[in-house]
């Protein structure tokens, strides 16, 4: 420090550089913790998984390198392809209705009802609840013979109510219900917070204008919410699409195979067979599905925007 | 000043972050009274006392060496162990909960090899079991107890039906026939617990047929059994139990069911429950139904053992310990609290019934002694892709989603496919 308060004062283009510098380095210093912790766990890990996907390592003995065989079993495995139609399948069901769900919760509870708060608290309360215990109670509530759902299915009058996670055909809507449950709560609160930033003058002109209720929904709200409606959308599909406690306690991807999603069998392989390379194929798989997705809504949102 | 404390700062922190991950792995192999520490990965340290009894024993023989347990969640041992031996953890003893297990962990020479030591046994038929951990003429673990299937059931469900014989289709007709009520107080004639091998390991045992290979076309008999009495109502639907994730061990000592086909490590935790008063079930044992009626009885079952971590601190001092323990004095040790223990002997036996509660009626002493013992899941390198298949067709036949040819059929078809 010393050297450089007493060294005599350089060109004032050199003492623009290095404050500029100084700044940068000071900046990089605030990250540094944080992108260390980042770099140690996230990204060192994630750019290993590239690596191992080309090889044979089981975690114990010297990798050998395979290149593309990994990747050729998983275009003959069966189980990666259920799981490919499973998760999708699970994302279809889940995306929309987390949506149309959380938003409609959103724009109830906009409103100035007494108790809003308590409301609003309750369908949060499922987002902070732990998982398991989540998990837990709805496999209770969907017991094909005594939960109360299907009491209640039978007592309206459906004599073979669904065997839901003990039925190939109801394991995965069991598993889109209980996370739409689940979830709705948070993405509930973004949309409140997005409601808040629409203008109230543009409802009052539009009231003015003779727009119903409807029409001010579908031609105000829907409009100002974009941005969050986004936002909210890139966050269900990767969570959709990397689902994997829920399932895991709930049913274990079973019965059979017909609820094993992606995340599962990446677990499956890697960590209970020991086979790390094919696990981080299976990964590498997942992550360019997700991020195709995810480059398919950038566009759209682009477009949109213009 | 406040300059420095910028520069500064940052890299004060990442230091101490190096710092505290480097710590992380010490620790100390010494006592500070001087004794020897090993540690023991094992599970469920509270519930289990096998494992207390035998390190108390071991302590007491050998006041040198400490012994400390690595207590892990029983559910995940398996994937927990894998983890750590990946991470060249250094644990000097660990339990090898099943066959399956050892084999991977053996031939990936994650073990000290124990060969000479089992060369040497001047009585190696006398560890039950033993044969089992045979990789390619090498040992890498020791069993110290050896489980196989038998009957449990409670006296005042029963009745004074004749138990000493039966088959699977006598077994079918006595659940029936012990099923009353209805609604929350029915009482089930029995409980099949969901895991396949009630079923596949069964057949296996008693047909002969080759889990590893298909066809599987021999299981046929045993599913028609098992489904048979899960249509009659005599057992809770494999459905619920399954999502209620059941206990068979709430099932019986609730009273809940007559008779349940169960691991001999039960007997212990049955009478652990009675001692502390949550068992008031009047219990005992019986052989394994059977599928032929020709006198004898072949039952599964499956040895857990220990083995010597490769990279274990204090090699010498565990290796005394996995010797200790599958030998007579740890027999002696285990079967005081009413676990099977691999090394067999009369006075073994004695202490075995000797155990305050256990039932000492001759079928329950017949039950001990069955005339072979199978392992459940045969040792190979494909065991465990074959088990995941077995798994997922077992619960679709079992739920009723697939008939039990087209069951069958499909993991006829799946193991061709799927293993390689």
């Amino acid at each position: 420090m010393t050297a450089v308060s007493s060294s005599p004062a350089p060109a004032t283009a050199d003492n623009g550089r290095r404050r500029r510098r100084r700044t940068v380095l000071v900046g990089w210093s605030f990250v540094l913790p944080n992108f260390l912790g980042f770099a140690a766990l996230t990204l060192v890990p994630v750019v290993g998984a590239f690596v191992v996907a080309f090889t044979d390592w089981d975690s114990y003995s010297t990798p050998n390198w395979v290149g593309t065989a990994n990747f050729r079993r998983m275009w003959h495995d069966d189980n990666f392809w259920t799981a490919v139609r499973n998760t999708c399948w699970y994302a279809a069901g889940h995306i929309p209705l987390t949506l149309a769900a959380s938003l409609g919760l959103a724009v109830l509870l906009n409103q100035k009802l007494r108790g809003v708060g308590i409301l609003r608290t309750a369908f949060f309360f499922p987002y902070v609840t732990s998982l398991v215990a989540v998990a837990v109670v709805w496999n209770m509530l969907l017991s094909p013979d005594m939960g109360p759902v299907n009491q209640v299915l039978r007592h309206l009058g459906w004599s073979h109510p669904p065997g839901w996670t003990t039925s190939t055909d109801w394991s995965l809507p069991a598993l889109i219900l209980t996370s739409v449950w689940r979830d709705m709560g948070y993405y509930m609160v973004l949309f409140l917070a997005g409601l808040q930033t629409i203008p109230a003058e543009l409802y009052e002109a539009a009231r003015m204008d003779g727009a119903g209720a409807w029409t001010r929904f579908r031609h105000v709200t829907l409009p100002g919410l974009r941005p969050t409606t986004y936002f909210v959308m890139i966050m269900l599909t990767i969570s959709s699409f990397k689902v994997f406690d829920l399932v895991q306690v709930m049913t274990e991807g079973g019965p059979g195979r017909s609820s094993l999603v992606l995340s599962q069998l990446i677990f499956r392989e890697g960590i209970t067979q020991g086979r790390f390379g094919y696990s981080s194929a299976i990964s590498l798989a997942l992550f360019v599905i997700v991020l195709a997705i995810t480059l398919v809504q950038f566009r759209f949102q682009r477009r949109s925007e213009r | 000043m406040r300059k420095t404390t910028a520069r500064v700062l940052p890299v004060a922190l990442a230091a101490t972050l190096f710092g505290a991950a480097a710590c992380g792995g010490g620790g100390s192999s010494t006592t500070s009274d001087g004794r020897t520490t090993i540690k023991i990965a094992l599970w469920n340290y509270k519930t289990t006392p096998e494992f207390k009894a035998l390190i108390d024993g071991f302590e007491a023989k050998y006041p040198k060496i400490h012994v400390e347990p690595v207590d892990i969640l029983a559910d995940d041992y398996s994937d927990k162990v894998t983890t750590m031996l990946a991470g060249g953890d250094k644990t000097d003893v660990l339990t090898m909960k099943n066959v399956t297990d050892y084999a991977r962990y053996g031939t990936r020479g994650q073990l000290l090899p124990l060969t000479d030591y089992v060369g040497k046994l001047p009585d190696k038929a006398s560890y039950s079991g033993l044969e089992d951990f045979d990789l390619g003429g090498k040992y890498y673990a020791l069993p110290y107890r050896q489980d196989f299937w038998v009957l449990y059931y409670n006296k005042a469900l029963v009745g004074d039906a004749d138990m000493s014989h039966l088959t699977w289709d006598q077994f079918d007709t006595l659940a029936k026939q012990s099923t009353k009520g209805s609604g929350s107080s029915k009482v089930y004639g029995t409980y099949l617990h969901t895991w396949r091998s009630v079923v596949q390991a069964i057949a296996s045992a008693q047909t002969g047929g080759d889990l590893l290979k298909p066809d599987y076309s021999w299981m046929k008999d045993q599913y028609t059994v098992a489904l048979d009495i899960q249509k009659a109502g005599a057992t809770i639907p494999f459905g619920t139990a399954k999502s209620q994730k059941i206990t068979y061990d709430s099932q019986f000592t609730t009273g809940k069911a007559a008779m349940v086909p169960m691991g001999t490590w039960w007997g212990a935790a049955l009478l652990a429950e009675k001692a502390q008063g949550k068992n008031p079930v009047d219990w005992a044992m019986a052989p394994i139904p059977q599928i032929a009626d020709d006198g004898k009885t072949t039952t599964f079952g499956s040895p857990t053992a220990f083995a010597v971590n490769k990279k274990a601190r204090n090699a010498d001092a565990a290796t005394t310990f996995v010797e200790w323990a599958s030998g007579p004095e740890g027999a002696a040790a285990v079967a005081k609290i009413g676990i099977v223990p691999s090394y067999h002997s009369d006075s073994v036996m004695n202490a075995f019934f000797g155990v305050a509660g256990m039932p000492t009626d001759a079928l329950s002493k017949q039950a001990m002694q069955p005339s072979k013992v199978q392992l459940e899941m045969p040792v190979s390198d494909k065991s465990s892709d074959i088990d995941q298949i077995l798994t997922e067709e077992h619960e679709l036949v079992m739920t009723g989603e697939k008939s039990v040819d087209a069951g069958i059929k499909e993991m006829d078809s799946r193991v061709k496919n799927e293993v390689q």
